[in-house]
């Protein structure tokens, strides 16, 4: 366990030691400061009385029940709440991962290169294990920038609010996740082509390609006989990132969600890509 | 007693190309045994097929046939490794992390407790001269610097046998000499030593045993001193010998050698059997003749290596 361990650490020093994963903390850390200083909700008795964003006015006058003015969407405590986790988690969700992708990219290919890999395969460590420790080492401190991001203004916003929803918290799980499917692609690239640009680019392309797969409904019925299969097989081999978006939004929104095949799916093109990950890297030579 | 390093009939075939349909055979059927406690010199042109046979040993490259064992463990399980130390060529630490660091990150990675990592870290950074450097980033390092830092790595888990790949490359004579020293205390102490070196000089001064590959096979294994003694041909030391003596016989004075002391004489001596040798011997012997020392002929590893590894216009020996 201890050489496991010793990969687990040296992948986590080696990406804090990025400066974007420095700027994602340094990020998390200001968008917590606006959440605690620069948002004052003006609560009575539950109720939402007021609402002020960096001292000025953020809504109108609110009346006697707590509510907003009636033009408009109606503005209650739980919404702003709701609305602000809302806006930090989808912005955990896109900029995060994409950011954390950028800054993890490298770091197999740079693992596998001439003189690094060499000094790690020589120690009494399986390559499974090596990859075990490397894949844990970014996914926990993603996950630790992540609970620090969005459990952080979850815990801000419910001790400023007294409006405590932990479903929220399910989000935190659901952002982690698709990291880990999208680094997925990452590494999948990174063992295959030793190159972190194409890792990069693919990944992000596998984004870019959700985007379109989101529509696939509206789509498909566009579409020839040819091309409608071709669609629909992308759509369930691909991770669906886009569509997770929603079921982010929706977990922080506190909605119900009507269905997490778009997670469930990203989750299995993720392990498969795992899977494909560890066979390469046990089976190459160095 | 299984051997620190055993290999039989090892073949490494690499494919390449789309579909994997090229094929370059690295290793055909290469067997040696490299005892324990020997420092042991593997030798042979660019392309032999050395650098394949250590990546085997260390499990970065499968085999495509054969075995191969350290200490009678195959080499595909990472126990195999528990007792070995690699110091590779071209090491590259992690620039973010200082000396001391890098040793806690490599001897985690080892599988070296923490409480023995303490202690030893600090002893090896003295003894690779590095201790007053133990907090500065490795990225600031000179190349000779690193190799000691490599070294230092290399030795954390006190490996019973040790892999040296160009241990001397880039560093300078002095580093060089205190890595020559320490790789002697280190057979001293009873390790094995896996010498992977193309300064021939270097490896004639601390290897005992060596192999030469050529083309993927062995083709010269032994002792330094038995592949580098000429065949039949004795340098000899003694007092003068009297001409006619050195008329009848296949003595002739010796065309590089100096003899030690004013009164001696150095002479060459080739006799194409025992009993001709003994010939010589007795008729100096009855001519009064006070033999100092008799030696097989040897010649250089560098000119030995050189006939071994034809064509000779490719005499660089890294693999």
């Amino acid at each position: 366990m201890r050489p496991l361990y010793g990969l687990f650490l040296l992948t986590f020093r080696e990406l804090w030691a990025k400066k974007v994963v420095l700027g994602l903390f340094v990020i998390s850390s200001l968008v917590l400061l606006v959440v605690t200083f620069a948002l004052n909700l003006n609560v009575v008795e539950g109720s939402l009385q007021g609402l002020r964003l960096f001292g000025q006015e953020a809504t109108p006058a609110p009346s006697a029940n707590g509510q907003g003015a009636s033009e408009g969407p109606q503005l209650t405590l739980t919404n702003v709440v709701v609305t602000v986790e809302a806006i930090v988690a989808g912005m955990a969700y896109w900029i995060g991962i994409l950011l954390a992708l950028f800054a993890s990219a490298s770091l197999f290919p740079e693992l596998q290169a001439p003189g690094r890999v060499e000094l790690l395969l020589s120690k009494p460590i399986s390559r499974m294990q090596a990859l075990l420790g490397h894949v844990l080492g970014v996914w926990v401190l993603v996950g630790i920038l992540t609970v620090y991001l969005m459990g952080g203004t979850w815990l801000i916003m419910s001790i400023k609010s007294g409006v405590w929803h932990p479903r929220f918290l399910l989000s935190i799980l659901l952002v982690v996740g698709m990291f880990a499917v999208m680094y997925a692609a990452v590494l999948l690239m990174g063992v295959w082509t030793e190159s972190t640009a194409l890792a990069l680019i693919v990944s992000y392309g596998l984004i870019f390609v959700s985007l379109v797969l989101a529509g696939a409904e509206s789509i498909g019925p566009l579409l020839g006989s040819v091309g409608r299969p071709v669609l629909w097989g992308l759509y369930h081999a691909l991770p669906n990132f886009s569509e997770v978006t929603e079921l982010v939004v929706r977990l922080a929104r506190d909605d119900p969600i009507s269905s997490w095949y778009p997670l469930w799916s990203s989750l299995a093109f993720g392990g498969v890509a795992y899977g494909v990950s560890g066979y390469w890297f046990v089976r190459r030579d160095f | 007693m299984p051997a620190a390093i055993s290999v039989s009939d090892l073949s490494k075939t690499y494919r390449t190309g789309l579909l994997s349909r090229s094929t370059v055979k690295a290793l055909r059927g290469v067997s040696l045994e490299v005892p324990k406690g020997e420092i042991f010199g593997l030798l042979g042109p660019n392309g032999a097929g050395k650098t394949t046979l250590v990546k085997i040993l260390l499990g970065l490259v499968h085999r495509s046939g054969g075995t191969a064992r350290l200490f009678g463990t195959p080499v595909q399980t990472p126990a195999a490794r528990q007792r070995i130390g690699f110091l590779p060529e071209n090491h590259q630490f992690p620039g973010f992390l200082t000396a001391r660091q890098t040793l806690h990150v490599y001897g985690r990675l080892a599988d070296v407790p923490q409480i023995r990592r303490e202690e030893k870290i600090d002893e090896l950074l003295r003894r690779v001269e590095l201790y007053e450097r133990r907090d500065t980033k490795v990225n600031t390092f000179s190349k000779g610097m690193l190799q000691r830092l490599g070294l230092a790595q290399a030795l954390l888990n006190d490996p019973d046998l040790l892999f040296l790949d160009e241990p001397t490359s880039g560093v300078d004579p002095v580093g060089r000499r205190t890595l020559r020293d320490l790789v002697l205390e280190l057979r001293d102490e009873g390790a094995t030593i896996f010498l992977n070196s193309h300064l021939l000089s270097e490896v004639e001064k601390v290897c005992s045993g060596i192999a030469i590959l050529r083309d993927g096979e062995v083709v010269r294994k032994g002792t330094i001193k038995e592949l580098t003694a000429v065949e039949r041909v004795y340098d000899l030391v003694s007092t003068p010998v009297p001409d006619d003596v050195l008329d009848d016989t296949v003595l002739r004075s010796s065309p590089d050698g100096t003899a030690p002391a004013p009164d001696l004489r150095a002479y060459r001596l080739q006799a194409d059997d025992r009993a001709t040798l003994n010939g010589v011997l007795d008729r100096l012997r009855a001519a009064d003749v006070q033999i100092e020392s008799i030696t097989p002929l040897r010649r250089s590893l560098e000119d030995y290596f050189i006939d071994v590894v034809d064509p000779p216009s490719d005499v660089d020996a890294t693999g």
